[in-house]
């Protein structure tokens, strides 16, 4: 049980040092396109409350939601917010981090307006079960 | 007579407590060094002990972890990719080859591949250049 609970603790600081280089990288990378033309618009990604009903087996207690604003200073159409989650969502690799670090919930807003779009996670990507005792 | 006795045991006995604790320097550093190795095999042990046996959830994240994004891509796709599959998903389709099989078949697969990757900016520069080689389609 001690060793568990060690290696509990052990595990969450690490997801959190994860979850943290995740979003810097991406924030990097996006403010890298934006200053050098590749990016039209400034994407900003950010840890938010998340969708409570989108839990899976990796889901963290809190903050289970990514969140990308994007900065374009109107408000963006549904068919433009729809795309860039979409971009997010077909890359395989990006999402299967997203959902074992924790996060269940995508949400991409621009920074005018006050609607959004969301998708949970868990549907994009096959979940294998695994028992209760993680064996 | 007796307090010359007293005098000389005292003496004896400062010599033997100024020496003990001279030899008192060099046990204590052996002593330090053995509460030292001590301190470490318990840790090694400890952490044999602690290590959590993979299984297959563990097994599932290590790998998801192990994967790199290329999040300039991801960036690039989200502004550029619709107008790139615009263009590829009408030069490359299989119906402008009517007559040669040969190439209808190659656009045909070309067609499928730029359709499953259409968000996907860098793959679709990868098909684009195929497209060129193989289908002779200037762009």
């Amino acid at each position: 049980m001690f060793s568990n609970t060690w290696n509990n603790i052990l595990d969450w600081f690490r997801d959190r040092s994860d979850r943290s280089r995740l979003v810097r990288s991406f924030n990097e990378s996006a403010r890298n396109s934006f200053v050098s033309g590749v990016a039209p618009t400034l994407l900003k990604a950010k840890i938010s409350k998340g969708e409570s009903s989108y839990k899976h087996q990796f889901s963290n207690w809190l903050n289970t939601g990514f969140r990308i604003q994007a900065f374009t200073g109107r408000q963006l159409s549904r068919d433009e917010l729809i795309h860039i989650g979409k971009v997010i969502l077909n890359d395989e690799t990006l999402v299967r981090k997203l959902v074992v670090l924790g996060w269940d919930t995508l949400e991409i807003h621009g920074d005018e307006g006050t609607y959004g779009c969301r998708w949970q996670l868990k549907d994009h990507i096959p979940l294998p079960k695994f028992n209760q005792d993680n064996q | 007579m007796k307090d010359t006795l007293i005098q000389d045991s005292l003496k004896v006995a400062e010599q033997a407590i100024s020496a003990s604790s001279d030899k008192g320097d060099s046990t204590n550093i052996w002593m330090w060094v053995a509460i030292g190795e001590f301190a470490i095999i318990v840790g090694l042990l400890l952490a044999k002990k602690l290590k959590r046996k993979s299984n297959a959830k563990q097994r599932f994240k290590e790998e998801a972890l192990s994967q790199d994004v290329d999040f300039n891509n991801i960036i690039k796709s989200s502004f550029h990719s619709t107008e790139l599959y615009d263009i590829l998903k009408v030069k490359c389709h299989p119906d402008r080859f009517p007559t040669d099989p040969e190439l209808n078949g190659i656009a045909d697969k070309l067609f499928q591949e730029i359709t499953k990757n259409k968000t996907n900016h860098k793959r679709l520069e990868e098909l684009k250049i195929e497209a060129e080689q193989k289908l002779n389609i200037n762009f």
